[in-house]
């Protein structure tokens, strides 16, 4: 495993703010890594250290085996798309894809020829001669690929680069977006606020939060062993329902307090009295007949996609339930309920954590 | 009457009628003694005829008469130094200091907002600060000069007819660098950052990113800077009457200042005009370039 990107130890001060903390990362050569996380976790800051745009405050940061802290963006060799794509407002689109090889000195004709083949594989080649201002946002963030795709970097950076196009256009462009990446071996970071985008597009998935690394691996990793209540309840749509237990006298069962006491059988140990949270995906309940199952609730909300049932239980807390196909409970109905065997996940109710094993 | 009432509230009506009146205002104001203008510098006028709008008129002689005098060109001449280096000097001097404050050092936007200072002060004020300043025998420029070796006896700025119009010139360039400054701050502030970042990530140094960004966004702001500039220029009186009052010999004369020696000091009112004609024309070429200029922003 070569890595591209290496980040060793890297924080981040702005003034007195630690908006990095002891970030440890490594970004394997030829990977899609997306970086994920509410709003304000950091995530903008980490690409745009790896980019150049902000100093780390301390730590390594390496691109390609050199260290690059005090490496202008100019010579890291890294391109970036923006999250407002960062056009030239005053240059064609062919001038916009081949302004870095004008920088460096590339002659005309070579970077007519250029422009071109990347406005191929784009789709651009109707637009090279327009101006910015004459595309739509879809078209532009095309643009802003290309610009990036043309210079063969040593990694593409990218900051929310789909969050200012509409629903249908978002989901195309994000197969395009991994299968340029797969066509071109690239290394790309992506970072997105949208888990979903994350799981469905990257390899590796980085989850944040306040300027710490909470859980980085695989998607599936990240949805079957959550390291804390925080990513389960990141990953996942609809979200994770957590439910208040504790452990039961026999070590080997939880008593659930949902409104009444319910006792489950664990295929595992807890230790008797321990204060737990209880994670359960909607998709690992499923409904049973009225009075079988391991617990009975009534319906409070039957809400249909036509394909998906979306179910909400009259428990406190509520619990929402998922499947595929249609109801036949509906509101105000009793339903049992069956967890997926399983498919429990066990968290400390005082640290969050995951319990071992 | 009623309709007309309810389109003045909420229809087409209010609109004419809120464009309606700074327009009557314009006319009036503006419109008519440029006509008059117009139509002076086609007429004999004299003290007797002042009084009357219906004065013979003479066709091209006043045109001819006025470049049948010695002193014409070289004030023409003059005029276009004056409006050619006090243009350059400002955009220059402003567009560095624009540049400057750019950077956001801290305080940057205080100082800044104390070069607005030059901008209130009324040109015969200037003028007679920079009297002192550019005083022959106990000036500071002079001083300064001559302590940093540049010159080795005073000038005196005011009577050589070789420094004169330089003179007044500095002074101008003093006056009208603010104005530029802050014009041009207005336009750098709204070149978005992250096509600085964009530019530098594709590999541009300092100066690829001011010869591919800044220039060519800045390009609208720079043309209508350029025209005003122009246009204050030719309209700059008060620092000839305080500075060189055109002198010595006409050495620092510009047409401003001769149209208004020619009406009100020897009160031939027709070659005034006739010279005022003569700058509306270059006056009209810099509103078109300035009108040209805003409307094709680039931005967006
Ligand atoms: N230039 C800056 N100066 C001070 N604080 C900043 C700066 N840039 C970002 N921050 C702060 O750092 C935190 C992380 O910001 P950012 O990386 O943009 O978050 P996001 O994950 O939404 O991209 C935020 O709390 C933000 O307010
Ligand atoms: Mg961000």
């Amino acid at each position: 495993m070569t890595a591209q990107i290496e980040l060793t130890n890297v924080n981040k001060y702005y003034g007195a703010y630690h908006a990095l903390k002891d970030i440890e990362l490594s970004i394997r050569k030829g990977s899609f890594t997306a970086l994920v996380g509410p709003s304000g976790c950091g995530k903008s800051t980490l690409l745009r250290s790896l980019a150049g745009l902000e100093n780390i405050s301390s730590g390594t940061l390496k691109i390609a085996g050199e260290v690059m802290n005090a490496v202008p963006p100019r010579k890291r060799d890294v391109a970036m798309v923006f999250q407002s794509y960062a056009l030239y407002p005053h240059m064609t689109v062919e001038e916009n894809l081949t302004y870095s090889l004008r920088i460096k000195g590339v002659a005309k004709a070579e970077r007519k020829k250029a422009a071109n083949e990347v406005a191929a594989v784009t789709g651009l080649t109707h637009l090279l001669g327009r101006y910015p201002r004459e595309l739509s946002g879809g078209q532009r963030q095309r643009v802003a690929m290309s610009r990036a795709i043309i210079r063969h970097p040593k990694a593409f950076l990218f900051d929310e680069p789909l969050s200012n196009l509409d629903a249908a256009l978002r989901v195309h462009m994000r197969k395009e977006i991994r299968a340029l990446h797969d066509r071109l071996g690239a290394t790309s970071v992506y970072v997105t606020h949208d888990q979903v985008e994350a799981m469905t597009m990257a390899d590796h998935v980085v989850i944040m939060r306040d300027g710490v690394i909470e859980q980085q691996g695989s998607p599936l990793e990240l949805y079957d062993r959550p390291a804390n209540k925080f990513v389960a309840g990141f990953i996942g749509s609809p979200a994770m329902n957590f439910l208040p237990a504790i452990g039961g006298q026999d070590g080997r069962s939880i008593i659930l307090d949902l409104g009444l006491k319910q006792t489950i059988a664990l295929g595992r140990t807890v230790q008797p009295g321990q204060a737990l949270s209880i994670g359960l995906r909607p998709e690992h309940i499923e409904l049973a007949a009225p009075g079988e199952g391991i617990l009975s609730a009534p319906v409070a909300l039957v809400e249909s996609t036509g394909a998906t049932c979306f179910l909400t239980m009259a428990t406190t807390p509520e619990l929402s339930v998922v499947f595929n196909g249609r109801s036949v409970a509906r509101a105000g109905d009793r339903a049992g309920l069956n967890f997926v065997p399983g498919s429990m996940h066990l968290f400390d109710a005082e640290t969050e954590r995951r319990l071992p094993g | 009457m009623k309709r007309f009432l309810s389109s003045m509230i909420d229809g087409r009506g209010f609109d004419i009628g809120l464009v309606s009146l700074p327009l009557a205002f314009l006319l009036t104001l503006s419109g008519l003694p440029l006509l008059y203008n117009i139509v002076m510098s086609f007429q004999e006028v004299d003290m007797f005829s002042l009084g009357s709008f219906w004065r013979p008129f003479v066709g091209l002689k006043n045109y001819r008469d006025l470049f049948a005098q010695p002193e014409t060109w070289p004030i023409l001449a003059n005029t276009a130094t004056f409006v050619a280096a006090s243009i350059a000097g400002q955009f220059l001097v402003g567009f560095g200091l624009a540049l400057f404050f750019w950077t956001s050092f801290p305080g940057a936007s205080w100082l800044r907002g104390l070069f607005l200072v030059s901008w209130v002060m009324p040109g015969l004020v200037v003028g007679a600060i920079w009297n002192w300043i550019l005083s022959g025998d106990f000036g500071v420029l002079n001083f300064i000069l001559r302590e940093t070796g540049l010159i080795d006896g005073n000038i005196f700025w005011r009577s050589d007819p070789g420094f004169s119009l330089w003179a007044v010139i500095i002074a101008n360039i003093w006056l009208g660098t603010s104005f530029n400054m802050i014009l041009l701050s207005v336009g750098l502030s709204a070149i978005p950052r992250d096509l600085y970042e964009a530019s530098e990530l594709d590999g541009a140094n300092v100066w690829q990113r001011f010869w591919t960004i800044t220039l060519p966004m800045m390009r609208s702001s720079i043309g209508a800077i350029m025209a005003l500039g122009l246009i204050f220029t030719l309209q700059q009186f008060d620092l000839f009457a305080a500075i060189t009052s055109g002198g010595p010999n006409n050495a620092s004369n510009v047409t401003q200042y001769w149209a208004w020696d020619l009406s009100f000091r020897q009160y031939d009112f027709a070659k005034g005009a006739t010279i005022s004609v003569i700058m509306i024309a270059f006056v009209m070429v810099a509103s078109v370039v300035y009108v040209r200029s805003t409307r094709h922003e680039v931005r967006g």
